[in-house]
């Protein structure tokens, strides 16, 4: 989901250095007048270093957030580990058996995995101050402050442009079920992506199970990821898709019939959480990263890579602007209890 | 010449009892060193495999977040009957698989090293190339080849025969299994060749002689000699095409035919259950434990040995007329398995954007630039490849050589359940071995994570089956009457080892370091889950950029391997005084 064009991230990474450099002097030191900043920096700079566990970013994203972290508050050394969400999570949960975390602060893309850490005990709550600058229908995904949204993908309608003519490109998610895509339509996996899971999640909300049952009609290319997808529509292997808002832009500024739609009816917004697990080795550490993250400078460093900012107006080049949106937050808790139902009757409806 | 009618080497002592008990004792001149290297092997062994299974055994009759022990893990694993069902499927895939890796290899490997047959070195190099070529992107380049809407293959067939739908699918099972096969035969193809290479021809001769034209020769004589390497060769593939996960992923979930790494998978989805997947991974040890039995049998009351101590000849089968159409079968296999995917690999590499196809506005070399010249990752992930992939392939050897020469040679008692111990870790699919070690050996006293070390061992351990495999294929062809010179003469076993049979092993062992060598360039899942920050792979690079859906640069970065991968191989044989792949120089 992460996607970063090399030349383009360049150019705006630059940029964005260069405007961090030019505000530095004033609005870093006007953040760091805050008292309890300051404060949080001293107990950080004490602990020397953090380590970061992250599936939100490509691995070079990864490391600029370092880097970035790093140039803000000189002192604190980070380490990035870039991973899947699946591997950072196992990895984490076989820390915590074995005598404590090694990571400082945990980045998942699965929501659920925060959510079941959390219903563990294995959380250290924390509600950075940055949280309130984000946009709004982001803030509060957990309302006990034990993780927040650092990071978001965008689920919607994307289609190979050489085989959909203008007029018939899909509005709304019911569209994809129209009979005129019989063979058409590719889709992920439940069981396989959170992506996936939480689409046909809200699918199923919107439209009830038959919106499944049509599309099985519809005789759908299963893959994996959101990806596959894709990989689907690019081959010109199938015409129509649910999927990640991001990569299909990025196909279509390298001037490939990739294009995209946000459905009507709601554009289905993935939240990416963090959290700070107990017993870190560098819990200040980590809150002062956790309040980097919040702050609208994370969002400036993730357009270098072209990935949706979590702030208000912080869009990347050629996508629509959050506020113009119809957009779709799960709930996170509705979210883990529906979602093994849903890859249940997934399961049941399309044999695989 | 070398045909005897004794019980083989390959399943028990060769030779009477009376020339064991001798062999093994310490003789005069040097110190029989063998208790000691078999309490060395098996310490290692408890390292590598004992101690990270046995976490993986313990913790699939843990309690999930609890504390305790149940057997519910197995019954969440096989009470369903979805989870069965994926298990028989992936029975059925393999034996398909194993199937056709052989008639894909056996009949190249022949061609390649007993006959005259044309374009014999452009056909070894095309077989290393399907090996080398990520299996990810042979799935990639088949679906671009022969999906059911858009394949260039179907898409001739539709202009062809007016139709208005394909023909090829694919997204089926005969998919799955022609996309592994394609990969996975390289085994079965140098298993076998090696072993051809090691046949002389007065068996052959005989048989000609006695009226029996070439084929007949290959299928009575010549074949059936090499039988212990081929069905080696099949083990490791049926074991291979299990574990594999990338080429499952992408064409078996849309063929909806769900698989054992597809289900594991999904165990460490959210709810992550790494305790169910133990469980589920780890009963297919009974299907390694009944493939060795397997092999056993069939190999049970024949001799294998072909290279005994009196001198043979080798020579060339000459075809006739029969050269081309041999040759045709091999260029086929070469189409279905390198060329056409490799096609478009090459294609995607050179393209701005891989789905605007091939025009000249799109041709570029950027992609080259990037991951050569300014991934930083990619630098470092080639490097680290190498150097890991290099160091475990050795180590694996080492060791595997070491317990294959006990086990053959029945020097030690015990010695064959090391030979179970390395073919284990074959059956747990890497993630799950990966989830073994992380736990055995990232907290104190070792605390190895993010070091290399814990990269190589893991890849040491994942490797260890396929160099066994081949180490006691070689030991097994060469027949115990030269040692037994030796040791008549009052030679150590060592020296015998040392004067003997390392140089008769040391063309089989290039060969066989280069089939741990390559898959090792190309592991993820262990390195997935072990590697750090500064121990990246680039396996880990390419499944960056497949989810990030870069597959330009995914492809350039398979080229990259490919040319690095080829360069050492040659590098090797030169080395051992033979021309590329085992011809003679």
């Amino acid at each position: 989901m992460h996607v970063v064009n090399p030349r383009i991230s360049r150019r705006a990474f630059a940029a964005g250095a260069a405007a961090l450099a030019a505000t530095s002097s004033t609005r870093v030191l006007a953040a760091l007048t805050s008292e309890a900043e300051k404060d949080l920096y001293a107990a950080a700079q004490k602990e020397g270093e953090v380590t970061l566990y992250t599936a939100h970013y490509a691995a070079d994203l990864a490391e600029r957030f370092g880097s970035a972290f790093t140039a803000k508050y000189p002192g604190v050394k980070v380490n990035v580990v870039r991973t899947t969400a699946q591997v950072a999570y196992q990895r984490l949960t076989q820390e915590l058996k074995s005598g404590g975390p090694q990571v400082d602060l945990f980045q998942s893309t699965d929501i659920g995995h925060c959510v079941e850490l959390k219903a563990k005990g294995l959380l250290e709550k924390y509600v950075p101050a940055n949280a309130t600058t984000m946009i709004p229908s982001l803030q509060n995904v957990d309302p006990d402050g034990f993780y927040h949204t650092t990071s978001i993908g965008i689920v919607g309608i994307t289609y190979n442009s050489s085989k959909v003519q203008p007029g018939e490109v899909p509005k709304k998610w019911p569209d994809l079920l129209d009979p005129r895509w019989k063979n058409q339509v590719s889709v992920g996996h439940p069981a396989f992506s959170g992506y996936v899971g939480i689409w046909a999640y809200e699918m199923n909300r919107l439209y009830g199970w038959d919106f499944f049952e049509k599309l099985k009609a519809n005789n759908p290319q299963i893959g994996r990821s959101i990806q596959d997808t894709l990989t689907m529509l690019r081959a010109g292997e199938r015409s129509v898709a649910a999927g990640a808002t991001q990569t299909a832009l990025e196909a279509k500024l390298r001037g490939e019939p990739i294009d995209l739609v946000y459905p009507e009816d709601g554009t289905i917004i993935v939240v990416a959480p963090s959290a700070i697990p107990k017993g870190s080795k560098h819990p200040n550490a980590a809150k002062l990263l956790l309040e980097f993250f919040s702050s609208p400078e994370a969002s400036v460093v993730s357009l270098t890579g072209q990935q949706d900012g979590i702030h208000p107006n912080t869009t990347p080049k050629g996508a629509k602007p959050f506020q113009d949106l119809k957009t779709i937050v799960s709930n996170a808790n509705a979210l883990v209890k529906g979602i093994p139902d849903i890859k249940e009757k997934w399961r049941d409806t399309f044999g695989i | 010449m070398s045909f005897n009618s004794k019980p083989p080497t390959a399943s028990g002592p060769a030779h009477s009892r009376s020339t064991q008990e001798r062999l093994t004792q310490p003789t005069g001149r040097g110190w029989d060193l063998t208790p000691l290297l078999w309490i060395c092997c098996a310490a290692i062994l408890v390292f590598i495999v004992v101690n990270p299974v046995a976490r993986l055994v313990l913790s699939s009759f843990e309690v999930i977040d609890g504390t305790g022990y149940t057997v519910d893990n197995y019954l969440a694993a096989f009470g369903r009957w979805r989870h069965v069902q994926a298990l028989l499927n992936t029975l059925v895939m393999a034996t398909g698989v194993s199937l056709l890796a052989a008639l894909f290899a056996v009949p190249l490997a022949w061609a390649t090293v007993r006959t005259d047959m044309p374009g014999r070195g452009f056909v070894r190099l095309g077989v290393l190339a399907a090996f080398i070529t990520p299996p990810y992107l042979g799935a990639v380049g088949w679906i671009l080849l022969a999906g059911p809407n858009a394949g260039w293959l179907n898409k001739i067939w539709m202009a062809a025969s007016g139709s208005d739908s394909g023909i090829l699918n694919i997204f089926s099972l005969s998919g799955l299994i022609l996309i592994m096969a394609g990969n996975l035969y390289f085994f079965i193809f140098v298993f076998t060749s090696t072993a051809l290479e090691l046949i002389s021809s007065e068996m052959e001769d005989a048989a000609n002689m006695l009226g029996a034209n070439a084929f007949r020769t290959a299928m009575k004589i010549t074949l059936p000699l090499v039988y212990p390497s081929i069905i080696g060769g099949v083990i490791v593939v049926f074991l291979q095409s299990i574990a594999l996960f990338g080429v499952p992923a992408l064409i078996a979930i849309p063929a909806r035919y769900p698989v054992v790494t597809t289900q594991l998978w999904q165990f460490f989805e959210s709810p992550v259950r790494a305790e169910v997947a133990a469980a589920y991974a780890l009963p297919l040890l009974g299907i390694t434990l009944a493939l060795l039995g397997l092999q056993r049998r069939l190999l049970a009351g024949r001799g294998y040995t072909t290279l005994a101590g009196k001198g043979g000849e080798r020579r060339i089968v000459r075809l006739g007329l029969w050269r081309w159409p041999m040759f045709a079968y091999a260029i086929v296999v070469m189409a279905l398995s390198v060329l056409m995917p490799l096609v478009v690999l090459v294609q995607a590499s050179l393209s701005r954007a891989w789905g605007r196809g091939f025009t000249w506005s799109n041709l570029t070399l950027d992609n080259y630039h990037f991951v050569l010249f300014e991934h930083v990752q990619a630098q470092t992930a080639i490097v680290n490849s190498v150097v890991y992939g290099g160091t475990a392939a050795m180590a694996s050897l080492a060791l595997a050589l070491c317990i294959a020469y006990m086990v053959k040679r029945n020097v030690m008692r015990g010695a064959q359940m090391l030979a179970f111990l390395c073919m284990t870790p074959f059956v747990i699919p890497g993630l799950v071995l990966a989830v073994g070690f992380y736990a055995a050996y990232t907290t104190p006293p070792f605390s190895l994570a993010g070091t290399a070390a814990i990269v190589i061992l893991a890849f040491t351990t994942r490797l260890l089956p396929i160099a066994y495999q081949n180490s006691a294929a070689g030991i097994a062809s060469i027949h115990p009457e030269m040692e037994e010179a030796v040791r008549i003469l009052g030679g150590s076993r060592a020296t015998a080892i040392r004067r003997v049979v390392a140089p008769l092993l040391k063309r089989p062992l290039v060969g066989a370091w280069i089939l741990v060598f390559i898959p090792a360039c190309q592991e993820l899942s262990t390195a997935i889950f072990l590697t750090g920050p500064k121990t990246r792979v680039m396996s880990m690079v390419m499944l960056d950029f497949s989810e990030e859906g870069r597959l330009e640069q995914l492809s350039a970065l398979g080229g990259v391997l490919l040319v690095i991968t080829v360069a050492i191989v040659i590098l090797g044989f030169r080395i051992v005084g033979r021309d590329f792949m085992l011809r003679r120089a």
